[in-house]
């Protein structure tokens, strides 16, 4: 909050000290390489979130940070110390698990007790520290319950206390909302973003769900097939996909396939897509050449369905040939140009009736919303 | 199901509990008839034999040694199970069939082979008959049954209990010591009353093993060799009463410990 007045967004993140970076990691499972020469830096104070899919080596990579896995090759150092070969009890690294692993043995108390007791925390201090987390999770009635007599979001407040407890560097959290049910979830996305800034602890979070990771990140790395796909913040990933991966893994749009026919300037290509020309902007890492066949990736929310012609550059006649309601908007499919060929998806607010389809209608979009990708 | 075959089965059941609680009802019957002759008609019935037992100090002996002897061979049995049971537990490694196949073996042996190979053995080994060498037969016996059970119950432990107490700061033996065996508990409890009631009943190892004290089952069938007597239906009844209870106590504490352990 300090640092509101004198730096601008991305201000505090370059000024921040650096706590954990990942150097060249490989991991393989028999012959499998899970995690594929994994670069990565956080740092103090980040809510960084490792996405993709199943499989894409996003839980590995937690487990090498935790110390559950030993990475094959490359180096892991947590501030400014290598603890690649460091078993888990010697990392100053705390984990919520998936299925949250509370000690079904023990109280609440106990459980959150647990870290601090194996510090060598005197008893005093213990109790303590147990009521203060208690508090600040909003626990204090449920410290003598055992876990099983807690519902879901409790549980989950529970990992985050006990985990929280013993002060780590850094807390990696294993998708630890997909037990929730979805009306919970966005709740306890919420409670853990706010959690994350007061305790300005540097959190990593892995999940496969892209809304939850653009909603509570500060800064997202994409994965896949054990590689950092791209790394950036939710808005840089959005609306700056650097590859046809992160464009349909991240949210909804439109890909469209086609040859450049022409570079105007440095930052836009114009492109033939199946007879009509559209333009558009390059993506940071990707330069496309004139006749190269390139993906670009098109909102759904960018597309602007009107009834007069718009001001952009990019203006085509087409048609509404399909609607589907999805509640607070519905989802318009358009055919472009004189064709039945060339189709795109967009968003329209909902009204209260559907209205006639096949209407004739101009279809366009700011030169800068169709992003060109890589590969 | 047909209303004939339900009422078949339905008899079926009951001739099988007939069958196997006839003569336990008649051996205890037979410990509260005021004669030395055992048999029908029972014209008065007393306490009297229940009586002897207490003060028959040879009896009292027997049922303490063999206490003793059970609760020995039950702890060195519940330490080497569970020793086993982690060791498998873990998995893919070189020999894991062989190692698994060699604790089931002394459960499947015929106990008259085994106590024959353990007479032998020990007296190799120089160790004389007694109490030592019956509780290692007894042990020996009894670890399959505690590596099965415990084993069973440590498939269902989910690895990141472990891995939790590892993250806050146990070392493997932390956290073996304070997650992974109170989990265990009603895994240990089970198989250490089961262990306990089989080391109690043994005869055959005890006979070939014992030294000049007699086990209970020992010295009940020394006892028979004279002839039958209510004393020994008396004794048998409060084996019987014992051996029940504990068991029943034992399964119903495990049910009760599993249901507030998930």
């Amino acid at each position: 909050m300090r640092d509101e007045t004198t730096a601008g967004p991305g201000g505090p993140e370059t000024t921040a000290r650096e706590i954990l970076r990942v150097e060249g990691v490989t991991k393989r499972f028999g012959g499998q390489v899970a995690v594929d020469g994994l670069d990565l830096a956080l740092a103090e104070g980040e809510f960084v979130t490792l996405l993709g899919p199943s499989g894409c080596g996003k839980s590995t990579t937690l487990r090498m940070l935790g110390g559950f896995e030993r990475p094959d090759e490359g180096r892991i150092v947590l501030g400014g110390r290598d603890v690649t070969r460091l078993p888990p009890e010697r990392r100053s690294v705390n984990m919520v698990f998936q299925d949250y692993a509370l000690f079904p043995h023990m109280s609440v108390r106990r459980n959150i007790a647990f870290g601090l007791e194996l510090k060598g925390m005197g008893r005093r201090a213990i109790a303590a520290r147990v009521e203060e987390l208690a508090a600040f999770l909003e626990l204090t009635p449920l410290l003598d319950r055992r876990p099983d007599q807690l519902s879901g979001g409790q549980r989950q407040r529970v990992a985050l206390a006990r985990a929280l407890a013993p002060d780590p560097a850094v807390l990696l959290l294993d998708e630890p909302l997909g037990a929730l049910d979805a009306k919970l979830r966005s709740q306890v996305q919420a409670e853990l973003k706010a959690i994350q800034r007061r305790t300005s602890k540097t959190f990593v979070f892995v999940t496969h769900d892209q809304d939850e990771a653009l909603t509570m990140s500060d800064r997202i790395v994409v994965m896949n097939e054990g590689r950092v796909e791209q790394d950036g913040t939710p808005e840089d990933l959005y609306f700056r996909p650097a590859s046809r991966f992160v464009a349909e893994f991240v949210g909804e749009t439109n890909l469209i396939a086609g040859r450049v026919v022409g570079r105007p300037s440095a930052d836009r290509f114009e492109m033939d897509w199946d007879g009509l020309r559209v333009l558009g902007r390059p993506s940071r890492l990707a330069s496309p050449s004139e006749g190269e066949r390139i993906d670009a990736s098109l909102r759904l929310e960018r597309v602007r369905v009107s009834a007069a012609r718009p001001t952009t550059r990019n203006a085509f006649p087409g048609r509404i040939v399909g609607r589907t309601f999805k509640g607070s908007r519905t989802e318009l499919r358009l055919s472009v140009g004189d064709g039945e060929r060339v189709h795109l998806r967009a968003y329209a607010e909902t009204g209260r009736s559907a209205g006639p389809s096949d209407d004739a209608v101009w279809i366009g979009w700011d030169e800068e919303d169709l992003v060109g990708l890589r590969g | 199901m047909t209303r004939t075959t339900r009422i078949l089965m339905g008899a079926a059941y009951w001739a099988f509990v007939v069958y196997v609680f006839v003569p336990l009802i008649l051996m205890v019957m037979m410990g509260f008839k005021d004669s030395r002759f055992i048999g029908f008609p029972i014209n008065e019935w007393t306490l009297r034999w229940y009586g002897e037992v207490l003060r028959d100090a040879e009896m009292m002996g027997a049922i303490g040694y063999s206490a003793v002897i059970a609760v020995l061979a039950t702890a060195a049995s519940l330490f080497v199970g569970t020793w086993i049971a982690v060791l498998l537990a873990r998995g893919g490694f070189w020999g894991r069939p062989v190692i698994l196949g060699l604790t089931l073996l002394p459960a499947l042996i015929p106990g008259i082979i085994s106590a024959i190979a353990f007479r032998i053995y020990a007296r190799q080994l120089g160790i004389e008959p007694g109490m030592g060498a019956i509780v290692w037969a007894h042990a020996v016996h009894n670890v399959p049954f505690v590596a099965l059970v415990v084993g069973a119950r440590l498939s269902t432990l989910p690895g990141s209990h472990v891995e939790a107490a590892r993250d806050l700061g146990a070392d493997p033996l932390v956290a073996f010591m304070r997650v992974t065996l109170p989990y265990l508990g009603p895994a240990l409890m089970g198989a250490g009353v089961f262990c306990l009631l089989l080391s109690f009943d043994d005869f055959v190892r005890s006979y070939f093993l014992g030294g000049y004290e007699p086990t209970l089952p020992v010295l009940i069938f020394a006892l028979l060799r004279s002839g039958m007597s209510p004393e020994i239906n008396a004794v048998s009844t409060v084996v019987l009463v014992l051996t029940a209870v504990l068991g029943l106590w034992a399964e119903r504490s495990m049910r009760r410990m599993d249901g507030g352990g998930r």
